[in-house]
């Protein structure tokens, strides 16, 4: 076996382990780092196992389908047939500002028709009584 | 990140619909790549993600706070893909080395580059065959060693962190990293010489 097929042990694996995580003291760590530097079998493990480590901190991040939080509801929902999650209340169920706005609206037009118009009401001025005559005989008051 | 914790626990213990969405939403993703990346199959992986979410909406008011919420999830996680595949070892489930739609149709296609010629494993192989050889890899390590490599290398959790959602003592935690890492590195090597 050469030099370079040396293998290290399991304790100074561990140790190496510790070493790449960076969970070592400072003495400790110093003392690794100068084995990594000057022993090709030490050189040959700190490559390897950090190559793997960051090979697996690279992997593709898998993605949850777009559809996940519908489907786990709707598994709730169905399993417990409506009962798991709480009752909604009244604000979850009326759309209170939908209706909120619809309400603005409608004082709103209110007040349009309301300036619109000749009387200052909703109701249209009352028209004067049409006379038999035009001459206005028929308003003067008989003796 | 307390305070919003504290929020979220409190509405999710009132059974409130939308904070149970929004925990997905917030989780989703790292959760279903901690079970994929566990399974190795992306039926199961959902599945076991789903489950993931309704163990911990049903059981909230089990959860005692003594941790943070992500780390009782990741707890329930791997709870939940370490019986999925003890279920999948009993029926001898053969798909669990199913890897993505992408890489899958890349094979069918013939579209699989071989790997380049080099010494170390991580500068030989790149892309979608680095992906399948590494999921490989990590499926056939046994379930212990799979845990800590996932949470370590895959999800970068501290090794505090692995304690807490494993319940294992430190030590245990780095020597069971340490032999998964070597074990990996081993079966990469091996894969290279074969390809050699």
């Amino acid at each position: 076996m050469t030099a370079e097929e040396v293998e290290l042990s399991d304790d100074e694996l561990a140790t190496l382990s510790d070493y790449v995580d960076g969970l070592l003291p400072e003495a400790e760590r110093a003392a690794i780092a100068a084995k990594v530097d000057a022993e090709p079998a030490w050189k040959r493990a700190h490559g390897d196992m950090t190559g793997t480590r960051d090979a697996l901190s690279g992997m593709q991040k898998a993605r949850a389908p777009a559809s996940f939080a519908q489907d786990v509801t709707a598994t709730i929902h169905k399993r417990s047939r409506g009962s798991l999650f709480a009752k909604r209340s009244a604000g979850d169920k009326v759309p209170f500002m939908a209706l909120l706005v619809l309400a603005l609206l409608a004082v709103m037009v209110v007040a349009y028709v309301m300036w619109a118009s000749g009387s200052g009401s909703l109701h249209s001025a009352p028209s004067a009584p049409e006379g038999p005559s035009g001459d206005g005989s028929a308003l003067a008051p008989r003796p | 990140m307390a305070e919003l914790d504290a929020s979220l626990i409190r509405r999710l213990r009132s059974r409130d619909e939308r904070a149970f969405r929004e925990l997905i939403e917030a989780e989703r993703d790292r959760i279903y790549n901690i079970t994929y990346r566990m399974l190795g199959n992306r039926a199961e992986a959902e599945d076991v993600a789903q489950e993931v979410f309704i163990t911990v909406f049903k059981t909230i008011e089990s959860f005692r706070e003594e941790s943070k919420l992500s780390t009782w999830l990741y707890r329930v996680t791997v709870n939940h893909c370490k019986n999925r595949i003890k279920y999948l070892a009993r029926r001898h489930d053969r798909d669990r080395d199913e890897l993505d739609e992408t890489s899958h149709s890349q094979e069918t296609n013939g579209a699989v580059v071989g790997p380049p010629q080099h010494a170390q494993p991580d500068r030989a192989l790149a892309g979608a065959q680095m992906e399948k050889l590494l999921q490989e890899a990590i499926a056939q390590l046994d379930e212990d060693h799979r845990i800590v490599v996932v949470l370590r290398d895959v999800e970068d959790l501290s090794i505090e962190e692995i304690c807490e959602i494993t319940g294992l003592p430190d030590g245990t935690v780095k020597s069971r990293l340490h032999r998964a890492r070597l074990a990996l590195r081993k079966r990469l090597q091996r894969h290279m010489v074969e390809e050699s």
